[in-house]
C-alpha cells in the first residue's frame, strides 16, 4: 500500500516536473515605438499588437519551439520617435535578452535601431518609409507596409478622378522621417501629371498659422500631409480651414484618421480627404478588435497600424516555431524569409523589396484607400497587396 | 499685401500668447530666482482642467478658463509652499524639482486622460474677413484676452502693494524682509500668479490648436527663448521679446518656409545675445 502511494507521489512529482519544465520556457518580444509625443498613436498600435500576439500564443498554451512550449512576454519601450530613443531602446532590449522586436515606426527610429539590432543579433520587424528601411547590410531587419512608391499610384489616380486635382503641396517635418516620404510622395504625384511643391516645417511646431498663410498663397488643389504625425496634421488642417482654404486634403503617409478628424474638428471641417489605409478594414479585420477585448480585457488601439503589426507579429511567431529556436535570430530570419504569410484576418501576404531595397524582406498585404467626400465618410476601397517585381 | 498683413496679425497673436507665458516664467525667476521647468506642465494642466470642466462637468467655457487659472494657481501655490520653499536657495534642487514636477503632471495627465488628443474646440467659430484677409474669430478673442491679462498682470506688479512687495523682494530680499515684507508669504503667491497665468494661457490656446499630453514641452522651449531674449527676470524685456519672437516667427515662416523660418528665429536670437549677452533688458545678476 505504502509502495503504491509512494509510486503515485513519484509519478505525480515527475509529471509536475515535466509540466513545470515545459512551462519554464519563456522568452521576450520587444515592442518599440513612440509612446509619447505627437506620434503616440503609432507606438500604442505596436505595443497593443505585440501584447495581442503574445496573449494569443499564450492562450493556445504557448509557442512550440523545438521540444519546448514557450510562453511569450512583451517588453515595450518608448522610442520617442527619435534615432537616439530607438538606439537606447535597442540597447535595453539587448540587455534584457530580447531577440525579436516589433517596431519601431519612424524613419529616424529605424535608422537608429538597425545597426544595434544587427550587432546584437536581434530581428527587427519595423514599418517606416525611410529610403533605406531595409537592405542587404541589415539581414535581420524586416519591414512591413511598403512605402508610397508601392501604393501611392492608385490613390493619386483616385484623387484625380474624384476631385480633379492638378496641383499638390506636400508638407512634412524637415527631418529624415518627413523628407524621405515627402520626396517619394511628390514623385508619385508628378508621375501622375500633378504639379507638386514641397514644404517642410520644424518638428515640434504647434502653431501652423504662418505656414498656412504660405500654403494659401500657393493655393494648391490638394495639401498632402504625407507622414506628418496625426497630432500635427490635425492642427494644420484645422488652421487651413479656419484661414479659408477650400481645397482637398490628402495623406500619402501613415494613418491616424480618427485623431486627425478629432483635432481638426470633424468630417465637416475636413470635408474632402483621401488617405492611405495600411490595412483594408473588413469584418474579418474588425474581428481583431473583439478578440483583443476578450483576450486582454481592454480597448484595442485606435490606430490601424495595430492590425498590420498583428500580422507581422504572427508571422514572426510562426517563423520562430518553424525555426525551432527562440535564441538564434539568424535561423528565425531564414525561416521568416520563406514563410508563406496567410494571416487569418488580413489575408495573403507577399514578400517584396528586391527592386526597391535590394533585399526581399518587406511584407506586403492588401491595403485600403480611405475617402471623405463633401463631409461624408465613404467605405474604404480595397487594393490587393502591392508588388515591386 | 494680404500676406504682409496676415503675417503681421499672426505675429501679434503669437506674441500675445508668448508674452502671457513668458511673464509668468520671468516673474518666477525675477522674484524667487527659480527657473521653472514645470511652466509648460502648468500650461498643459490649464488646458486639461478647462477641457474637463467643459466636456465632463458641462460648464461654460469662460467659467472653465477661470477654473483652469484658479486650479493651476492653487497647485502652484501649494507646490511652492510645500516643496520648492524647502530648497529655495539651492538652484540645482529647484531645477530638478520643477523638472520632476513637470514629468509628474504629464504622466498624470496620460494616466487620467490617455495619450490621445481629446476633442476640445473653442466655443466661438467663424472668421472675420476684410480686404481679402481672413482671421478666425477665436484668434481675435484669445488675442484680446491675452492682451487684457498682460495689462492686469502689469497693473498688479506695478500698481499694487502686492506688486511693490514682490518687486522689493526681487531687488533685495534681505532689505525687503528687514522692512517687514514676508518672503515666505509672498513667494507662494508670486508662484501662484505665474502658474495661474500659464494655466489660463493653456485653457485659452489649446482649444484653438490642440490638447495633447505633451503640448507643454514646446511651450517651455518658447518661454525660455522669449525670456532669455528679453533678459531673465525682466517683465518689460519679456513682453517686448515675446512680440519680437512672434513677429519674426510669423514673417520668417511665411516668406522663408517653416524650416528656414525656424532657423532664422534662432539666428536672430543668437545675434542679439552676442551683442547683449544679458538679453534686451536683462541685468548681470539678480539682486535677491
Amino acid at each position: 500500500m505504502q509502495t503504491k502511494a509512494a509510486k503515485r507521489i513519484a509519478v505525480s512529482l515527475i509529471a509536475l516536473t515535466v509540466a513545470g519544465g515545459a512551462q519554464a520556457c519563456e522568452f521576450k518580444i520587444g515592442a518599440a515605438g513612440p509612446l509619447s509625443g505627437a506620434a503616440t498613436q503609432w507606438g500604442m498600435a505596436i505595443k497593443g499588437a505585440a501584447e495581442f500576439v503574445a496573449a494569443e500564443a499564450n492562450q493556445r498554451g504557448g509557442l512550440k519551439v523545438g521540444g519546448e512550449t514557450c510562453k511569450l512576454q512583451v517588453v515595450s519601450i518608448d522610442t520617442k520617435y527619435t534615432a537616439e530613443g530607438a538606439a537606447a531602446a535597442a540597447n535595453n532590449f539587448a540587455s534584457l535578452g530580447v531577440k525579436f522586436i516589433l517596431g519601431p515606426m519612424g524613419s529616424p527610429e529605424v535608422t537608429g535601431m538597425k545597426p544595434l539590432a544587427n550587432r546584437n543579433k536581434m530581428i527587427m520587424f519595423s514599418d517606416s518609409y525611410a529610403r533605406d528601411a531595409i537592405g542587404p547590410r541589415w539581414p535581420l531587419t524586416f519591414h512591413m507596409g511598403p512605402g508610397p512608391a508601392a501604393w501611392g499610384d492608385p490613390i493619386v489616380k483616385l484623387a484625380k478622378e474624384k476631385f480633379g486635382i492638378k496641383s499638390a503641396l506636400t508638407i512634412a517635418p524637415n527631418d529624415q522621417a518627413g523628407t524621405d516620404v515627402a520626396e517619394v510622395a511628390a514623385e508619385v504625384y508628378k508621375n501622375n501629371g500633378v504639379t507638386t511643391r514641397l514644404e517642410y516645417y520644424q518638428r515640434g511646431t504647434t502653431n501652423f498659422a504662418p505656414i498656412v498663410t504660405r500654403i494659401i498663397s500657393a493655393n494648391p488643389d490638394v495639401v498632402d500631409t504625407v507622414s506628418t504625425p496625426p497630432g500635427d496634421a490635425g492642427i494644420l488642417i484645422k488652421q487651413l480651414r479656419q484661414a479659408g482654404y477650400q481645397g482637398v486634403i490628402g495623406r500619402l503617409g501613415g494613418p491616424g484618421t480618427e485623431e486627425i478628424l478629432r483635432i481638426a474638428g470633424g468630417k465637416d471641417v475636413v470635408r474632402n480627404f483621401y488617405w492611405f489605409e495600411p490595412v483594408y478594414i473588413d469584418e474579418k479585420v474588425r474581428k481583431l478588435q473583439q478578440d483583443y477585448r476578450s483576450l486582454l480585457k481592454a480597448e484595442p488601439p485606435e490606430n490601424n497600424f495595430f492590425y498590420l503589426f498583428v500580422a507581422g507579429g504572427r508571422a514572426l511567431t510562426q517563423a520562430i516555431e518553424k525555426a525551432g529556436t527562440h535564441k538564434d535570430a539568424e535561423k528565425v530570419a531564414e525561416a521568416l524569409r520563406v514563410l508563406q504569410v496567410s494571416d487569418p484576418n488580413l489575408g495573403e501576404g507577399k514578400w517584396i523589396g528586391q527592386k526597391t531595397y535590394g533585399i526581399r524582406q518587406e511584407l506586403s498585404l492588401p491595403f485600403g484607400i480611405g475617402l471623405i467626400e463633401n463631409g461624408e465618410h465613404k467605405p474604404d476601397l480595397r487594393v490587393e497587396a502591392p508588388t515591386d517585381e | 499685401m494680404v500676406e504682409i498683413v496676415s503675417a503681421g496679425l499672426i505675429g501679434l497673436s503669437l506674441g500675445a500668447q508668448y508674452a502671457l507665458l513668458a511673464l509668468g516664467f520671468t516673474l518666477i525667476f525675477g522674484i524667487i530666482g527659480v527657473v521653472n521647468f514645470a511652466h509648460g506642465g502648468f500650461y498643459l494642466l490649464g488646458g486639461y482642467v478647462a477641457y474637463a470642466c467643459v466636456s465632463m462637468a458641462g460648464l461654460p467655457y469662460p467659467v472653465a478658463v477661470l477654473a483652469a487659472a484658479l486650479a493651476t494657481a492653487a497647485l502652484g501655490y501649494l507646490f511652492e509652499l510645500l516643496l520648492l520653499e524647502r530648497v529655495i536657495d539651492d538652484h540645482l534642487s529647484t531645477l530638478i524639482l520643477t523638472l520632476g514636477f513637470s514629468l509628474v503632471i504629464t504622466t498624470g495627465i496620460v494616466l487620467v486622460f490617455g495619450p490621445d488628443a481629446p476633442l476640445f474646440q473653442f466655443p466661438v467659430q467663424g472668421v472675420v474677413r476684410f480686404l481679402g484677409i481672413i482671421v478666425p474669430l477665436a484668434n481675435i478673442i484669445v488675442f484680446a484676452i491675452c492682451f487684457a491679462a498682460i495689462g492686469v498682470a502689469y497693473a498688479l506688479i506695478y500698481r499694487t502693494n502686492f506688486g511693490r512687495s514682490l518687486r522689493a523682494l526681487s531687488e533685495d530680499r534681505a532689505v525687503a524682509e528687514a522692512l517687514g515684507i514676508r518672503a515666505r508669504l509672498m513667494f507662494p503667491l508670486a508662484f501662484a500668479l505665474a502658474t495661474g497665468l500659464a494655466g489660463m494661457t493653456g485653457a485659452l490656446v489649446t482649444p484653438i490648436l490642440s490638447l495633447t499630453p505633451h503640448a507643454g514641452e514646446p511651450v517651455l522651449a518658447a518661454s525660455f527663448l522669449v525670456v532669455i531674449l528679453g533678459g531673465l527676470g525682466s517683465l518689460g524685456g519679456a513682453t517686448l521679446a515675446a512680440f519680437l519672437v512672434g513677429m519674426i516667427e510669423a514673417y520668417a515662416a511665411v516668406y522663408l518656409g517653416g524650416s528656414k523660418g525656424a532657423l532664422m528665429l534662432f539666428v536672430l536670437v543668437l545675434i542679439v545675445l552676442l551683442v547683449r549677452p544679458t538679453g534686451l533688458y536683462g541685468r548681470t545678476a539678480r539682486g535677491a
